[in-house]
């Protein structure tokens, strides 16, 4: 089967996939509205959860994809590899690090990732900047402050992230070979990589000054619509969770210390919602939902779901991706549970 | 630039500057506050600078005639997503603002007016305590009967359930501490000998002293009313704890 029409399958499944949720978003809602004995006010509290979500993680969003776009065209990459340390321990403590510098969002990590991989970066330190990049950056500390408050919540995102990501780095440096593990097309080209150019073309740099930051805001626009259409999603799938669900059967399913947690991280990797802004998405759970289930929404959904899988595809061989997926999922659980029976927050 | 670039940079550029205009329009009428706690108001202001630069960038392809270098990989902005973006936009227009009220507190809950609060001590000279205060004083200090004969002057919207009694309401606030999504309600139990008259929802002002009673089988200080006005929703109808 030639690239072109695989292609066009996917596309076409994903388009489907896309008209399914908003049907079932409308049906649901008006499903709702007829079912109270007010519709009007029904839809009105609707329109009020949805928006208030929005308006809060709104700036949030066009925080991260501004920066995310003033990076694309204003940094270069070969510099990184230059600097990391030698020492394999400390270069992925180094990777896990890294977002602080380099804040990009879990859609703009896969890209960066790829193209540092094809300039030597070491496989521990890749992986482990792919997981903990999402998270392990200024915008979603302040995000999640805001949405959190300094406490429990707050630290421990950060570290568990921290902890997971390099958890799975230092596994990936100990028992996998590049050439293994990637694609042909990120590998170095020492490794025997392929750098074709139609995939990873060099951005084109203009002439003029001032194009440059009419291009960083251009990439930045157009991530924000393709960020913001998860934003928008998500938010409307939890506003009706808000309004539709009573709250007795959240209760119910968001009590059990390991049930909660499980339900939390499909419902992160379903929605698929940016991490500048998903605390905020969040907090619509905290009322029902176990701490420990709170915290595996905030640690696995920014390194994995939906869309960073897509994208991992284009990266990694499948075996790996699996890996990739499964290994942050059992830790991020397994995290979430024991702070749910130990009770610490 | 294609035809068809044209008008996507075009449609972008409405939705961009259109989201900017509404939470300009938010923030000047107030109804920012509807959804988000009024300390992250600023927060809005940087939203409306970076959807208008977005927006005046789609704007200058358009008049320039050609399109900015996007760079590799990134998905393609076509119709269907723009629309999505827009959907803030239409519901945000179309359906007017309002905060959360009686409607949107779930009746399948017990409505326990003290639950989920930090018993910190307030400072405040007790008429001036709203709902919130009020309730954190009751929480520091257990017996019911302490607050007989205190006087106090609150605003809150009326509450009520078919269990409750005839002459007893709620009088409740939404607290919020980022935004709706946290949303949830406290309130005080009112005792007023006309209070069948009030509408669920209905926005008033209580003045009265404070004794304990039984409310829903618990002993409750109960705010035995003098005065119960109708009264505008406030500027800010939340409170931040």
């Amino acid at each position: 089967m030639n690239i072109t029409s695989s292609a066009k399958k996917k596309g076409g499944l994903r388009q489907l996939v896309w008209w399914l949720l908003g049907v079932f978003i409308v049906a649901a809602l008006l499903v709702e509205m007829f079912a109270s004995s007010d519709p009007m006010t029904t839809l009105s509290i609707f329109t009020t959860r949805f928006l208030g979500i929005f308006i809060e993680a709104a700036p949030f969003l066009l925080m991260g994809t501004l920066v995310s776009g003033l990076l694309e065209v204003y940094v270069t990459r070969e510099d990184i590899v230059r600097w990391l340390p030698k020492n394999p321990l400390l270069s992925t403590v180094a990777g896990t690090l890294m977002g602080f510098a380099f804040p990009v969002c879990e859609c703009g990590v896969v890209p960066v990732t790829r193209r540092l991989f094809t300039k030597g970066l070491p496989m521990s330190v890749g992986v482990a900047f792919l997981l903990a990049a999402p998270v392990m950056n200024p915008i979603v500390l302040v995000s999640t402050y805001i949405a959190f408050g300094f406490g429990p919540m707050l630290i421990a995102r950060f570290a568990v992230t921290a902890l997971v990501a390099l958890g799975v780095g230092l596994i990936f440096a100990l028992s996998a070979r590049p050439q293994d593990v990637l694609r042909p097309t990120s590998l170095a080209p020492v490794m025997g990589g392929e750098v074709d150019l139609k995939l990873i073309p060099l951005t084109p740099q203009p002439p003029k000054r001032g194009a440059r930051l009419l291009s960083a805001l251009r990439v930045a626009s157009d991530e924000t619509f393709d960020m913001g259409r998860f934003l928008v999603t998500g938010s409307l799938l939890a506003a009706l969770m808000q309004t539709a669900v009573s709250q007795n059967v959240l209760l119910a399913l968001g009590e059990g210390p390991l049930l909660s947690v499980v339900l939390m991280q499909v419902l992160a990797f379903a929605l698929s919602v940016c991490s500048t802004v998903d605390a905020f998405l969040a907090l619509a759970f905290v009322g029902t939902f176990s701490s420990g289930a709170i915290l595996s929404f905030l640690t696995f959904g920014p390194m994995i779901d939906i869309k960073s899988t897509m994208m991992f595809t284009s990266v990694f061989k499948p075996r790996t991706v699996i890996y990739l997926i499964v290994l942050p999922f059992l830790m991020t659980l397994w995290i979430g549970v024991l702070v749910n029976q130990l009770g610490v927050f | 630039m294609t035809q068809e670039e044209r008008r996507d940079a075009l449609l972008q550029a409405i939705v961009l500057l259109g989201l900017a205009a509404y939470f300009v329009f938010n923030i000047v009428s107030g109804n920012i506050t509807n959804y988000i706690n009024a300390r992250f108001v600023w927060l809005s202001y940087v939203a409306v600078l970076i959807f208008g630069a977005f927006g005046v960038t789609s704007l200058l392809m358009l008049r320039s005639g050609r399109a900015f270098s996007r760079g590799d990989d990134h998905q393609r902005i076509n119709l269907p997503i723009v629309m999505v973006m827009a959907i803030p936009l239409v519901l945000g227009t179309l359906i007017p603002s309002q905060p959360l009220g009686a409607e949107a507190i779930d009746g399948a809950v017990s409505f326990n007016a003290f639950a989920g609060l930090n018993a910190t001590v307030v400072q405040k000279d007790p008429l001036e305590r709203n709902v919130l205060d009020w309730a954190r004083v009751f929480t520091t200090n257990k017996a019911p009967g302490t607050f007989n004969g205190q006087r106090a002057d609150i605003v809150g919207f009326v509450y009520t359930e078919p269990t409750y009694p005839e002459d007893t309401v709620m009088v409740a606030r939404f607290t919020v501490s980022c935004c709706v999504a946290d949303a949830s309600p406290i309130g005080l139990p009112v005792y007023w000998p006309e209070a069948e008259i009030l509408k669920n929802g209905q926005w008033v002002r209580v003045t009265g002293a404070f004794e304990a009673r039984d409310f829903r089988g618990q002993l409750t200080p109960t705010l035995i009313a003098d005065a119960v006005t109708p009264t505008e929703q406030p500027e800010h109808p939340y409170l931040y704890p």
